[in-house]
């Protein structure tokens, strides 16, 4: 109970301090946007390739690219905040509490997770609003924010866990376009059959592979675009994994005091 | 009287062998405020963030509020607040925000957490800022809610580390009142500055830190007894008074006679300080040399340092 308390006061500081930092705001909630726009409007000929799934619209086929990249960008700045943290002493005062040092991780995690949350309606109302359908109806778009939560859970976990291993702000911000690497060796914005063979290929190894087609089933209400079951299977593995991973960090930094 | 905090052998090396402690010991009684004093680099802040639990020791012992800074470092938490040398705050986030953050960081339920938080922004002086984000602050109001953010819990130790370093002359004495408050409600506080005046304003025992060792420790008074007795200068009217005030005054302490160019000063190093000077007056009065004016010098704690390290606070710091 005293922890979970910890854990909300922690998670409503990072969210709170992400919406009044432009920098972090404009890659979480801007940038995904723009590329959306881009993609949607310069790259919807694509639609008319043979192999390409029957869909209602080509904006409703990229929207699950434009969530899983919000959902990368969150977790890293989730990784910038907590090096920022560390860097101009803020985790000392964190530390110096009686508190469970996982609440520490879990409480920026928490942060990450309300974000995505909001981050995710939102992409699905512009997109709505630009015209796109997402036959999957209320429950497909339920069951999106919780993929999106979880993968988003898992990014920041990896982001946090390079913070507390390195307390380097400049680093993190330098893992920025190894994320789109990631996106984009996913078919994020592409059907997999569409890709190269070597890109797909790699796409079968990346994990984000079955998160991004598991919101394309769930919001195109069809299980042939992609498997929920499979995204979340992939999301909670890579969630586990990275919370493990941070926590794990963590307490080798503390070791190393 | 208890021992709030107790160091025994304690050593931190860093990488290279480096020995920022090195072989510290000192206790700290339960109510007192102790003045860690020593020049940038000494070992000070080290000490505080082994005692805060925020550094490991490599080697010797450190309790705090009777618990193992290693073994219990949760119970040591839960005892102390700590104001660090950079008041590492959120520029982002209101004054108020913090303290109900902190709050919960602390155990305290949201209600809780909400009065304190209004209760410590009336303490500190910040109630009308308290909505404000912290990045507006200045270094005076920063100070003070760094201050607020240790008390949340009602510490039984307070560390407070060069609280008043880039303070103006108003902020400074508006944190010692603070402090003397906090003093007299009976908090143990752990305080480290380089300032001398501070540590003689504040402290009831000082312990100066250089290399990383205690060199030594006690009241302001009896450091500075150690050091010297006060000398008691008279200012004569007539320089040609000299050799009779001389004799006058040889048996009420050790005279040191007017120079060349100062042939109307002499002094009288004595242990009763202030209590010679009517004797003094006394006695040059009865001999006919008349006086200009008397002052009481006593030794410092800067002399202090200087007797103990061979170098001054500044000197040392720059070492």
């Amino acid at each position: 109970m005293r922890e979970g308390r910890v854990v909300v006061a922690l998670g409503r500081r990072a969210l709170s301090v992400q919406f009044r930092r432009a920098q972090l705001l404009m890659p979480t909630f801007v940038l995904p946007l723009v590329l959306l726009a881009v993609i949607a409007s310069g790259t919807s000929a694509g639609q008319g390739l043979r192999g390409f799934p029957d869909v209602e619209s080509f904006l409703a086929f990229v929207v699950p690219g434009t969530i899983v990249q919000g959902t990368l960008l969150a977790g890293l700045t989730a990784g910038i905040a907590m090096a920022s943290d560390i860097e101009f002493g803020f985790f000392d005062r964190l530390l110096a509490a009686p508190v469970q040092r996982t609440s520490l991780v879990l409480g920026r995690l928490a942060g990450t997770l309300s974000l995505s949350v909001l981050q995710t309606a939102f992409f699905i109302v512009v997109a709505a609003l630009f015209g796109a359908r997402f036959p999957g109806g209320v429950a497909g778009v339920l069951g999106t924010i919780a993929l999106a939560t979880v993968n988003a859970v898992a990014m920041g976990g990896v982001s946090t866990a390079m913070a507390i291993r390195t307390g380097s702000l400049s680093l993190l911000q330098s893992v920025f376009p190894f994320m789109f690497v990631f996106l984009f060796t996913a078919p994020a914005f592409f059907p997999q059959e569409l890709l190269t063979p070597v890109l797909q290929d790699v796409s079968v190894f990346n994990p984000l592979t079955y998160v991004v087609e598991g919101v394309r089933g769930m919001l195109g209400g069809d299980s042939s675009l992609g498997s929920p079951l499979a995204g979340f299977a992939a999301a909670f593995g890579m969630a586990a994994a990275s919370v493990a991973l941070s926590t794990f960090a963590l307490s080798r930094r503390l070791r190393r005091l | 009287m208890s021992a709030a905090v107790e160091v025994q052998q304690l050593v931190r090396e860093f990488k290279g062998g480096i020995r920022a402690v090195d072989g510290l010991d000192l206790e700290v009684r339960d109510g007192e405020i102790y003045g860690f004093l020593g020049p940038n680099g000494a070992g000070k802040t080290t000490v505080v963030r082994i005692l805060t639990t925020l550094l490991r020791p490599t080697a010797g012992e450190a309790r705090v509020a009777g618990h193992d800074v290693v073994r219990d470092g949760d119970a040591v938490r839960r005892a102390i607040g700590v104001a660090l040398q950079e008041a590492a705050i959120d520029p982002l986030m209101t004054g108020r925000e913090l303290l109900r953050m902190q709050g919960a960081l602390h155990g305290l339920r949201n209600a809780e957490a909400r009065d304190r938080a209004t209760q410590l922004l009336e303490r500190v002086g910040l109630t009308q800022a308290g909505d404000r984000r912290v990045g507006g602050y200045s270094g005076g109001m920063r100070r003070r809610l760094d201050l607020a953010l240790a008390l949340v819990h009602r510490p039984h130790v307070l560390f407070l580390d060069e609280p008043t370093t880039g303070l103006d002359p108003t902020s400074r004495a508006a944190l010692w009142r603070e402090v003397r408050a906090l003093h007299e409600e009976g908090t143990t506080v752990f305080l480290t500055t380089q300032y001398l005046e501070e540590a003689e304003q504040l402290a009831d025992r000082v312990g100066i830190i250089a290399r990383g060792n205690l060199v030594a420790e006690g009241t302001p008074e009896s450091l500075k007894e150690r050091v010297g007795e006060p000398t008691v200068h008279i200012e004569m009217s007539d320089p040609d008074d000299g050799a009779r005030a001389c004799e006058a005054l040889a048996g009420l302490g050790a005279v040191e006679r007017p120079t060349e160019r100062a042939p109307t000063r002499i002094g009288v190093r004595t242990a009763a300080g202030r209590a010679a000077i009517a004797p003094i007056v006394r006695a040059l009065d009865e001999a006919g040399v008349a006086v200009e004016f008397v002052e009481v010098e006593s030794p410092t704690l800067d002399d202090v340092f200087v007797a103990v390290t061979g170098s001054t606070l500044e000197g040392a710091g720059a070492a």
